[in-house]
């Protein structure tokens, strides 16, 4: 199957980086591109880069060798060192609040607005890849620009779609996944009837329960702030998405409540949860472990839509980030732009079999979104998402209100009963409004 | 001088002098940890209150605000219910904790095969590191997969398995089960510590007087065990007030904010959500009850003069 | 004393435990099985049944844990030791291990120290003002870790220790010296006074003193800061987790968390494996301080 071959080749690819010695057309790559580049590290230039910890070991290995190929054709040294994925947010403020630390941090959501001061203007490098790979798209662009500048590269985004069983779907009326609001509550109250419950994270997961959370109340037209910044929580648009939220609590499996972001990976293949919210981390998980059983069965679909009529997805962005207190910053862009060229981009697409996608509109064409068609929705990742603060700015009030799960609390005491949708629509909004007075 | 009986050189006298000057001497002996906490632990401390009363953000110096961040958080509701959770969790956990240590510490006591085995195992679970213990505990009380959940099923007491961490009731139960599993030991072994310490012919003298086996427990042991139920209890109390890792690797403080804990939520709204003021404000919050605490148990101490025989000055 | 007592007490001295075993002749064995082993045996279970649950965690392989149902968790079917091995030679367990171990012991003997000086400084000395800074000793456990993580980073890096061993090793002692130091103030406190009045009125000074005569008595208060201070900075997670970044540097919780557990996907033979072994080892230690403990309090506790 060609998938493996591509594999295959990734792993040899990798597996050479491993063993110390850089493919030749890698190296190659890095060395004219170094020539040709705008920016010429300095001189003495060595970089400290620190990562969240990798989904994939394909991804990993296949950042690292591009690394030491940029490091062999260019003589700058470079440390990467990884961390895990929540704790990886606070040493990045800590740095930009110290002044110092690692040079590049490849990070999460939209942290960067939280401290534009410390970040390193990139608008050039920016403008030079949107130039050459058919234009950043619209999200990308606005997660990344402060006051018309670029303070981050919006490296890679990271999909979160609906995973579901195809033949559990199929046995309670439906051979597509629904499309529609109304269709996916008659979906999830069949299964739940057959005693193949779906379940989605009510807990404070800050990966999957944000995004399902999100996308119900926006499917309804609710929101926490429109373009002015004015707290618009507690709205009849969002009583009605929890409304509709109190319709689906009772069709979830047991325990939701308790569910914070592993949850539902270990529900789903244990099979005892049939529909769920998640990356590409469960399908991946059951091919690499021979369960072969749900790996089989399973499937991605784009969220329904609701009353707002169009696409109303919580993606999470993982933006790279140079921070001001640098002393190569030239030899920081001329690795970021290296990575972002075609040869390697694509080359780390392919490795992160789907757990991320691009955000420039060329790489559509990578064939890691064919080769494997339960891929196919994640390619639209950068393209179907609104950013958290939607439909405001980013910023400190709207990363604060986010952080503090408000939104999820709202959702999950509308899904449990605990409150009336006019209660936790209420309520919601009055925890809002400390954030958004500053 | 009092203590000059070998009068040698003025030199001998001075330093002899000098090395009985108790206020010398304690200013001496204290520097150690004294340097240590004031420089690490006193400053950190300032700052933490300067920070509690500005509007700091992570990655930007705040303005002093005063006490505003205090009035809003009193009219939190979700503050307010972490200052709920934490009593609950720390009052129950404590009282349990202390019971059940108390007698595994007599269990302990006794004249036991493999004493010296079974009384390091019995530390188990204080030594595994709390971040992993509190992974077992998540499994162990998942709510469609838990081993608990079968077994009672298999023994009848129940009909569906349990969501332990789903309800929040349920959920509270078992963070403070987890706890007091993690506890145990520590107030054991201290407790075991102290009543090793009392002597046994105060036990066998109380028999031969007639004694039974719970006036010598109320009578002798209790009483002698008071200064160190002290100290752990409210070390104790202040390790539980203050905890952090257990819950937040368990469940985030949810379900719907059930498991709070003041700890957690400073953490989620500091370093999480980066109002690095607001999160300094909670922290700040706890020092009142913390210091109650330790005044009670203080004085506590301080009135057992007589277990010294009167020696205290 | 009567004769009976003090036969009593001889057989007492003569068990080498010190234990109260001259009493035991007054407790039928029912009874001792009904108030001490039965109960003794719920603990042990409560206590260590996570334990045995890690353990077949640790050994079963991934198919199986993600299939059991039910009471099949207590079996293995498969054992394998793919997870021990993949922890013990794929990744840097070892390392973090070491590391650990390293920040542990001296941070005790470091905490240890400064508690043993401390204590006795307030609690014999009774210098001008003992009293205060005995108390605001104790105050140090009114800020939490929680919050003093960042304040302590800025210092840590600024005194140029940032990913460096003393980071911890100066900073746990924060956490650990008031504990220590109340610890030990207790024990000094019960070791009669006339002890030392003897010993000054026979020319002995004060440092003599300590380590001659109220240090070998507080052997058991010793070792139990010691375990505690020991436990403490081995579990200890966030100022280990801010101030290590880089993973050779890494301690065993954080370096669990952050290398085994990748957002949503647990490697948990390897983590239950993890604890299993960074515990056993420090239990099998302890055993022998247990050891200790019993055997010295036959001669540190005067009629």
């Amino acid at each position: 199957m060609k998938k493996f071959t591509r594999r295959q080749t990734l792993k040899t690819f990798a597996g050479a980086a491993a063993a110390a010695t850089v493919p030749p057309s890698l190296l190659s790559a890095a060395k004219s591109f170094a020539q040709d580049s705008p920016w010429k590290p300095e001189s003495g230039a060595s970089i400290r880069m620190l990562r969240w910890k990798r989904f994939v070991a394909s991804e990993g290995d296949a950042t690292q060798a591009m690394l030491d190929a940029f490091s062999e054709a260019t003589g700058v040294p470079i440390r990467l060192d990884s961390e895990g994925f929540e704790d990886l947010r606070p040493k990045a403020a800590v740095a930009a609040s110290i002044g110092s630390g690692p040079d590049i941090i490849w990070t999460i959501h939209a942290d960067p607005h939280l401290y534009p001061d410390a970040m390193l203007d990139m608008t050039d490098v920016a403008d030079y890849l949107g130039g050459k790979y058919g234009g950043w798209y619209p999200m990308a662009e606005f997660y990344s620009m402060r006051d018309g500048k670029w303070i981050s590269l919006p490296y890679t985004f990271s999909g979160n779609f609906i995973n579901y069983r195809v033949a559990a779907c199929k046995e309670a009326g439906f051979d597509q996944f629904p499309d529609n609001t109304d269709d996916f509550l008659t979906l999830m109250q069949e299964l739940k009837k057959a005693g193949n419950p779906g379940g989605f994270a009510l807990g404070n997961a800050s990966g999957d329960g944000n995004s399902w959370a999100h996308w119900v109340a926006w499917s309804h037209g609710g929101k926490m702030i429109d373009e002015n910044d004015n707290l618009v929580l507690n709205s009849p648009e969002t009583v009605a998405a929890l409304e509709y939220v109190s319709k689906l609590g009772p069709t979830f499996a047991p325990g939701v409540a308790s569910w914070l972001d592993g949850h539902n990976n270990k529900a789903f293949l244990q099979g005892s949860c049939s529909v769920t919210n998640n990356g590409i981390s469960i399908y991946a998980a059951a091919q690499r472990e021979g369960l072969d059983e749900v790996a089989n069965d399973m499937d991605h679909a784009y969220w329904p839509i609701g009353p707002a009529g169009e696409p109303t997805e919580l993606h999470v962005q993982f933006p790279m980030t140079v921070y001001n207190h640098t002393q190569y910053p030239n030899a920081c862009k001329a690795l970021l732009a290296w990575l972002m060229e075609a040869q390697q981009y694509n080359a780390f697409l392919e490795a992160s079999v789907g757990y991320l996608s691009h955000p420039l509109k060329a790489y559509d064409d990578n064939p890691v979104w064919t080769e494997d068609p339960k891929r196919a929705v994640f390619k639209d990742t950068t393209l179907r998402t609104r950013p958290f603060s939607y439909s405001g700015s980013l910023g400190y009030a709207a990363a604060s209100v986010f952080a503090d799960f408000i939104v999820v609390n709202m959702v999950a005491e509308a899904a449990l009963g605990a409150k009336t949708p006019e209660e936790a629509a209420a309520d919601a909004h009055k925890r809002a409004e400390r954030y958004y007075k500053i | 001088m009092a203590s000059n009986t070998h009068a040698s050189g003025p030199k001998v006298g001075l330093m002899t002098r000098l090395m009985n000057n108790r206020n010398l001497m304690g200013l001496l002996f204290m520097i150690p940890a004294g340097s240590i906490l004031l420089v690490f632990l006193t400053y950190p401390l300032g700052l933490g209150v300067w920070l509690g009363m500005t509007d700091a953000k992570v990655g930007r110096p705040g303005e002093f605000i005063g006490l505003e961040n205090f009035v809003w958080l009193m009219d939190d509701s979700v503050f307010l219910l972490s200052v709920f959770n934490t009593f609950l969790y720390t009052v129950v956990a404590s009282i349990i904790k202390f019971g059940l240590g108390l007698w595994l510490a007599i269990v302990l006591n006794n004249n036991i095969p493999f004493k010296a085995f079974i009384r390091a195992i019995v530390l188990l679970p204080f030594i595994v590191p709390t971040v992993l213990s509190a992974l077992a505990f998540w499994w162990l009380y998942d709510s469609q997969d838990s081993v608990i959940s079968w077994v009672l099923i298999e023994m009848g007491f129940i009909d569906e398995t349990i969501d332990f961490l789903g309800d929040p009731n349920n959920a509270r139960a078992s963070v403070i089960a987890a706890n007091i599993w993690r506890g145990i030991p520590f107030v054991a072994i201290t407790l075991l510590a102290g009543l090793q310490t009392i002597p046994k012919s105060l036990y066998e003298a109380a028999t031969i007087d007639g004694a039974t086996e719970w006036q010598r427990f109320t009578k002798i042991t209790l009483p002698l065990l008071t200064p160190i139920i002290a100290v752990v209890m409210t070390f104790s109390v202040l390790f539980t007030f203050t905890d952090f890792q257990l819950i937040w690797v368990m469940t985030r403080g949810g379900p719907i904010n059930a498991t709070h804990l003041m700890a957690t939520l400073s953490y989620q709204r500091g370093i999480v959500g980066g109002s690095l003021g607001e999160g300094a404000a909670i922290a700040v919050a706890m020092v009142p009850f913390l210091l109650a605490a330790i005044l009670f148990s203080y004085f506590g101490l301080q009135n057992r003069k007589w277990q010294r025989g009167g020696q205290d000055d | 004393m009567t004769e009976a007592a003090s036969k009593t007490k001889k057989n007492a001295k003569t068990d080498s435990s010190g234990d109260d075993a001259g009493m035991d002749y007054l407790q039928s064995i029912p009874r001792r099985v009904v108030v001490v082993y039965i109960p003794l045996i719920a603990f042990l279970f409560i206590l260590l049944f996570p334990f045995y649950f890690m353990g077949t965690v640790s050994l079963k392989s991934n198919e199986e844990l993600h299939a059991y149902r039910g009471l099949e968790a207590f079996w293995i079917h498969d054992p394998t030791l793919e997870h021990i091995k993949h922890l013990l030679f794929e990744t840097e367990y070892p390392r973090w291990l070491w590391n650990t171990m390293l920040v542990t012991v001296s941070s005790t003997f470091l905490s240890v120290f400064c508690a043993v000086c401390a204590a006795y400084a307030i609690e014999r000395l009774r210098f001008k003002g003992s009293k205060y800074v005995g108390m605001s000793i104790f105050m140090a456990y009114l800020v939490p870790p929680s919050i003093l993580f960042i304040p302590l980073a800025v210092m840590v890096f600024q005194l140029g220790v940032f990913d460096t061993y003393w980071a911890l090793i100066l900073t746990y002692p924060t956490i650990l010296i008031p504990f220590c130091t109340w610890l030990l103030m207790g024990y000094f406190r019960s070791i009669p006074y006339e002890l030392e009045e003897c010993a000054l009125v026979d020319g002995a000074n004060r440092f003599q003193i300590l380590t001659k005569i109220v240090l070998p008595l507080a052997v058991p208060g010793l070792i139990s800061a010691g375990i505690f201070a020991f436990t403490l900075s081995w579990n200890e997670f966030i100022y280990a987790l801010t101030f290590i970044s880089s993973a050779e540097n890494k301690t065993v919780p954080v370096a669990m968390i952050t290398e085994l557990i990748t957002f949503d996907q647990y490697n948990w033979g390897g983590l239950m494996a993890g604890a299993l072994i960074g515990s056993l080892p420090v239990a099998i230690l302890y055993s022998f301080f247990v050891e200790h403990y019993v055997s010295s309090m036959t001669g540190a506790v005067k009629e």
